[in-house]
């Protein structure tokens, strides 16, 4: 990587490493004091089901909230503007809402303990297989995608050793979620997602402050770029050629706001298992609400520094030239990855700056946390259980469950070491994980929302959607710009716009599949689809007694919120 | 109940959370203080505007508030 060839960029004061000690220390006690409470499949698993809404919703937007994205996407406003918000917002608002207040009594009602189980109630054997094979296969890669992208960002920062970051972040999660497991994790997201704000927070606060205000900024944007669209959302979504990221208004809500949205955050059985973890509906049902409150602010600390970083000037030039990874040399040595550590030695001393990278440290570890206890989750009940060893007692489960979060670490550690050494894999190993969201959501939403859905077309359909999306994405490796232009329609189209119309492409030839099998197939009696499919289920009350505590309408207020906020940035 | 860490635990998971950001401030505050008063401003962005100091000040606050608030109590501890 062309970022190892830089010089770290600082190094830590012991303040700083005081401060990061502290927080391992933290981390690892939470998981000594949450065994004695982790000993049935339910309390390894799914938390004992007794979190609160503001609990499972905060480590439900946590988990999502990995370093890893919280790097790319300030690297990506300071490369596309503040189109890369549209990621926080259509891309993830919406869709929190409607697993909230439309998918969740379904996942809720039917106890399953993951979504490819879910899969299984509806639609058989075959679609759970499947899901939970690519499903385990994709977390346990991209935990070890984060372990590596953790020790680089450790050695291009501040100089340490790949080895050692690799091994302790491998320990230390390994330690807490097998002591733990679920609880565990969502004990150190919530802990996590404190400590990203107060580390990240004061970027953002000192930037603006520099650069004059908002408008200043805009104007200084405006001024290095030469244009001023890089600070608005929808205007410059008319055609492809007209913004700096190369796509136009039907990417952006349909693939983005619909299929690749709703497809992550409604069937990703990592964030999904966090608000499983709710102890009634109606905690269930607020949990995403909450998360989708908290995710309309994360711009705030992650897109906002990448657009100081844009707009900063001094004596009328920019301060910071970034480049393309690749395009890294003596001349620009920075790549728009650094846009945060950047920044954060810009405004912050000895101490801020240790609190800033034990904010980064804790994103990785939560990204890993996240990946190996759902693997675990999907493995011992999806596989093992479901197809090897079906009697077992409950305490051997727990002890499986252990046992597969070793194995899984151990795996992770060894992707980590093998993207070391081949680099490009980690971009198919990202890219591999866009296979299986699209068609999955397909599935699952037919499953819920039609009765008629049956079996094999909920098989075919989900084998189908995947196979097309695999075969659209080595199309465009294979055939270049033209291949795109066919994908997107455009020849303008940039990469980005390949990975949004290749979902929705992948999503429409699922859903097709899936109807048309099923209208060839016969169908489950509706006795069967009780408390799985919408009309065929009375959805229980959630026991909100007054208009505060209903969750559809806090999801009103968050809507409105988000139209606001689309407008202002306009 | 303490909230999150599992039934009859004697400290809730915003425990956690108060007494993290309560230690990081007390370890920021003091340190922000000597570099404010001391005149051993590091050579960063905005140091004029003091940022370790304040910052510390505000992660204290809100570490003692949650930490407070969501303190082991007695009934907590009678359960275990």
């Amino acid at each position: 990587m062309s970022a190892l060839l830089t010089a770290q960029l600082t190094h830590l004061a012991p303040i700083d490493i005081l401060i990061l000690v502290l927080y391992y220390v933290l981390v690892i006690f939470v998981g000594f004091y949450v065994k004695r409470a982790t000993n049935t499949s339910e309390q390894f698993f799914l938390a004992g089901r007794e979190m609160t809404a503001w609990i499972a919703g905060l480590s439900f937007v946590s988990a999502n909230l990995g370093s890893l994205e919280l790097m790319g996407w300030a690297g990506s406003a300071y490369q596309y503007g503040i189109l890369a918000a549209h990621w926080y917002w259509i891309g993830a608002i919406p869709a929190m809402l409607f697993l909230g207040i439309v998918m969740m009594p379904f996942y809720y009602i039917s106890k399953t303990h993951s979504v490819p189980g879910y899969l299984q109630l509806r639609f058989g054997e075959e679609a759970r297989a499947l899901s939970a094979v690519s499903f385990g296969l994709m977390t346990i890669l991209m935990s070890g995608v984060n372990m590596y992208a953790m020790a680089l960002v450790m050695k291009v920062i501040l100089g340490w050793n790949i080895n050692f970051s690799i091994w302790i972040g491998a320990v230390t999660v390994t330690v807490y979620v097998m002591l733990g497991g679920l609880r565990s994790a969502i004990i150190n997201e919530v802990v996590q997602f404190v400590l990203i704000w107060a580390g990240a927070a004061l970027v953002p606060i000192l930037g603006l402050i520099e650069a004059g205000g908002w408008n200043n900024l805009k104007a200084q944007i405006a001024h290095n770029v030469g244009n001023p669209s890089y600070t608005h959302m929808w205007s410059t979504l008319g055609h492809f050629h007209s913004n700096p990221m190369g796509v136009n208004w039907t990417g952006i809500i349909f693939g983005l706001g619909f299929v690749v949205s709703f497809g992550y955050w409604t069937t990703d059985f990592l964030v999904v298992q966090r608000v499983l973890s709710a102890h009634n509906l109606r905690a269930a049902k607020m949990a995403p609400v909450i998360g989708a409150a908290f995710k309309m602010a994360v711009p705030f600390i992650v897109i906002l520094p990448g657009l100081i970083c844009l707009g900063l000037t001094s004596h009328g030039h920019p301060v910071y030239h970034l480049v393309g990874q690749n395009a890294v040399d003596a001349a620009h040595p920075y790549s728009y990855n650094e846009v945060l550590p950047l920044m954060l030695i810009r405004y912050c001393g000895p101490g801020l700056l240790g609190l800033g990278i034990t904010a980064l440290v804790a994103g990785f570890m939560s990204g890993m946390d996240g990946n190996i206890s759902a693997f675990s989750t999907v493995w011992t009940y999806d596989i093992y259980k479901a197809f090897i060893n079906k009697r077992a007692t409950d305490r051997h489960y727990v002890l499986m469950g252990r046992i597969s979060t070793l194995a899984g670490m151990v795996i992770s550690v060894a992707t980590a070491y093998l993207v070391a050494d081949a680099a490009s894999i980690m971009d198919y190993v990202q890219a591999l994980f866009s296979f299986f969201i699209a068609p999955l959501f397909g599935s699952v939403v037919l499953g819920m929302l039609w009765k008629r859905a049956t079996s094999a077309g909920g098989f075919w359909g989900l084998l189908a959607g995947t196979v097309s999306s695999i075969s659209m994405f080595t199309y465009t490796r294979l055939g270049g710009e033209r291949a795109l232009a066919h994908i997107a329609f455009s020849s303008d189209a940039q990469p980005m716009a390949e990975t949004l119309y290749r979902a929705l492409w992948s999503w429409l030839i699922c859903v097709t599949v899936t109807i048309v099998v099923s209208l060839m197939t016969t169908p489950k009696p509706e006795a069967e689809l009780v408390g799985l499919v919408y009309g065929a289920t009375e959805i229980p009350d959630d026991g909100a007694t007054d208009l505060w505590h209903k969750p559809i309408f806090w999801a009103v207020i968050v809507i409105v919120v988000f139209f606001i906020l689309n407008l202002i940035f306009f | 109940m303490a909230e999150g860490t599992g039934r009859g635990e004697m400290l809730s998971i915003w425990f956690f959370v108060g007494a993290l950001t309560l230690t990081y401030g007390l370890v920021l505050l003091p340190y922000g203080a000597w570099e404010w008063f001391g005149h051993h401003e590091p050579p960063t962005v905005l140091n004029n505007l003091h940022p370790t100091f304040w910052w510390g000040l505000l992660l204290t606050l809100f570490g003692a508030t949650y930490s407070t608030r969501y303190r082991p109590r007695r009934e907590d501890i009678d359960k275990v």
